[in-house]
């Protein structure tokens, strides 16, 4: 079986992600910059 | 008494020296009365012209000097205060005999900083009699204040000093340390005071367009760029006196031949190196959000700055920069050597090497390359089809981003290889760790990729996840390692068993900060190009334009050694300040 620690390293890595998602959104709306895939220039 | 008839004071007291200057004095008078109704406008003839001096040249050279004397000693006393607080929590007297040797160099070099700073004074009264005028009716008895400051400046630098080992123990330490406060509040209040006179000539606040005065001295004080000034002048302060403290740590070290002596001063190297890191990394933001307020203030003069001439400095200012990270990186991992477990780490040196030197690499490539006409129509264009997306801002900030988090990788390396976590969870603390970095890392790089797909104002927001990454990493990585670490089994640091190469490293930071420190100003003090006062009082001087940029260079390489060989200057007094002849009573000698 995997090594509890790579159990630990996925579930954290998921976790960041999030963390750093929702990060990542609320400073660039804060900023007024609606985020999302119309914002690419056409 | 007049503010006028101060200035008129002093510079009638230069002019018993030099009869030359007397005219001179009497037209800073004229000049205060007359800037009230609004800025002078100056012909060229306002400006005294003495023996062919250089005017411009002299208070440039004169006001780099004392900037970076100003910046040393007002810095020094902040992180000697820390490193005192230090030995009253851990009940250590080696942090209290290193803040004391802090505070040993700084007095070296107080009172060459005040000689400076007169010597700045008077060629601005001598050259510039109009414009000091002005400021001086803008700032009234601001003037004042800040004279009164910088006398008890004075006062509480010495008597922090000097009562050092009469306020030793007990409830007493806390006296010196208060006077110690005293003395930083001072030093920031003078800071703070001058960023307002430098920042009004950069965006003046409290007049109207013609200059005249309408608003009161804190409206001018609080100008647009001034909140930005000082913030990005306090962390460069303590960057600058840890790099220079380390540089004196690494002189020390190389001289001594006792074992003990150069494993005190390995440990002052090292730390002096953690204090420069701990306020470079949050500078080049601290940096961002000056250049971002410019921009908002004036676009012009934010297009003069980055798109301009200008724009080329910050590629010198990125090999500074990249020279700063490397002798950095490099000391640290020299410092690996110090620790038994220090070994198994460097196996990761040479990646965070490909890092720096990548970003280092990266930050360095030109957006338009200065070509021939020849190579234009063999590249088809300025832009290099391969490096040249290399040159924008999102590649930039990327780069310098990872070189921040790389760096303090190299620093949590340093810090490990000392200590054995006891904790149960230790593997599991370790694996959020790495998942911090990793994601970290991942959402710097990706914010950077997502720059080149949206349009600038998009480019300039990602920039902010960036640095809130980096923040991120460094600080989770911190709080994790302090509950991680706590009752970890600590491995034994031998001081002092650092090799001689490394100490050049330290050597090297104060130089490339020095440097940098003077490319910069010369950058902020051009943005205003032909104005004294931006916008409201023109420079109608001879030299009203901006320097060439190898002109700037000489002067700047010139000041820059000037400034080193003061430094040399203060480090062997500081060791002659110690040294007895053999055969003395060392009864009354003080130690350091």
């Amino acid at each position: 079986m995997f090594d509890r620690k790579y159990v630990v390293f996925v579930v954290a890595l998921v976790a960041w992600a999030a963390v750093f998602y929702f990060m990542d959104k609320s400073i660039m709306q804060a900023q007024g910059l609606p985020v999302g895939a119309d914002m690419m220039p056409k | 008494m007049k503010t006028s008839h101060i200035i008129a004071f002093a510079a009638a007291s230069a002019a018993v020296l030099l009869p030359e200057l007397a005219a001179a004095s009497g037209d800073v008078v004229a000049a205060v009365d007359e800037a009230i109704a609004g800025a002078p406008e100056l012909a060229r003839s306002a400006y005294p012209s003495i023996a062919g001096i250089s005017a411009r040249t002299l208070a440039w050279s004169m006001a780099q000097m004392h900037l970076f004397l100003a910046a040393f000693v007002l810095a020094v006393p902040l992180f000697a205060i820390a490193t005192e607080f230090m030995s009253v929590i851990t009940k250590d007297d080696r942090f209290d005999n290193m803040a004391r040797e802090f505070m040993k160099i700084t007095m070296a070099a107080y009172s060459l900083t005040a000689l400076v700073g007169g010597g700045l004074l008077l060629s601005l009264l001598v050259f510039y009699p109009h414009l000091m005028g002005y400021l001086i009716s803008v700032f009234r008895g601001q003037m004042l204040i800040y004279a009164a400051l910088f006398g008890l400046e004075s006062i509480t630098l010495y008597v922090y000093f000097y009562s050092w080992d009469a306020l030793r123990r007990g409830n007493r330490k806390y006296y010196h340390m208060s006077i110690g406060l005293l003395l930083n509040t001072v030093g920031l209040t003078l800071m703070f005071v001058a960023n307002a006179w430098a920042s009004f000539m950069m965006s003046p606040a409290g007049i109207d367009p013609d200059g005249a005065i309408t608003g009161t001295v804190w409206e001018a004080t609080r100008n647009p760029l001034w909140n930005p000034l000082n913030l990005h002048r306090f962390l460069a302060n303590i960057a600058y006196g840890g790099a220079i403290v380390g540089g004196y740590a690494a002189y020390m070290f190389l001289a001594e031949k006792d074992p003990v002596k150069k494993a005190h001063y390995d440990w002052m190297g090292y730390t002096s190196n953690f204090i420069a890191i701990v306020g470079f990394i949050p500078l080049p933001f601290a940096g961002y959000w000056l250049m971002a307020e410019i921009y908002a203030y004036s676009q012009q003069m934010g297009i003069t700055a980055m798109g301009g001439i200008l724009a080329w400095l910050f590629i010198i200012q990125a090999v500074l920069i990249g020279t700063i990270m490397l002798a950095a990186n490099y000391y640290l991992w020299s410092g690996l050597m110090r620790t038994d477990r220090g070994a198994q780490y460097t196996k990761y040196v040479k990646y965070i090497a490909v890092v720096i030197v990548g970003g280092f690499l990266v930050w360095v490539t030109p957006h338009t390359l200065i070509l021939t006409t020849a190579e234009i129509q063999n590249l088809g264009g300025t832009h290099h089809k391969i490096l040249g997306p290399l040159g924008i801002m999102p590649a930039k900030n990327t780069a310098v981003n990872l070189m921040l988090v790389f760096t303090f990788l190299s620093f949590q390396m340093f810090y490990r290889s000392s200590r054995v976590p006891t904790v149960s969870w230790a593997k599991s603390g370790n694996m959020v760790i790495v998942a911090l970095y990793v994601i970290g890392i991942a959402n710097i790089i990706g914010a950077g990729i997502y720059g080149y797909i949206t349009p600038t104002v998009y480019k300039v927001g990602a920039s902010v996840p960036q640095v809130v990454s980096t923040l991120m990493i460094i600080l989770g990585s911190v709080f994790i390692d302090v509950f991680m670490l706590r009752g970890a089994k600590s491995e034994k640091i031998h001081w002092g068993r650092m090799t001689e190469r490394s100490q050049y490293a330290l050597f090297v930071l104060p130089v490339a900060f020095t440097w940098l420190m003077g490319l910069m100003g010369y950058i902020r003090s051009s943005l205003r190009t032909n104005w004294h006062v931006y916008t409201v009082m023109k420079d109608n001087s001879p030299e009203n334009y901006i320097p060439t940029l190898g002109d700037a260079g000489n002067t700047i390489t010139g000041i820059t050694l000037a400034f080193m060989a003061i430094m040399v200057f203060v480090f062997w007094l500081s060791r002659l300040g110690v040294t007895k002849q053999k055969g003395t009573n060392t009864d009354t000698g003080a130690t350091s």
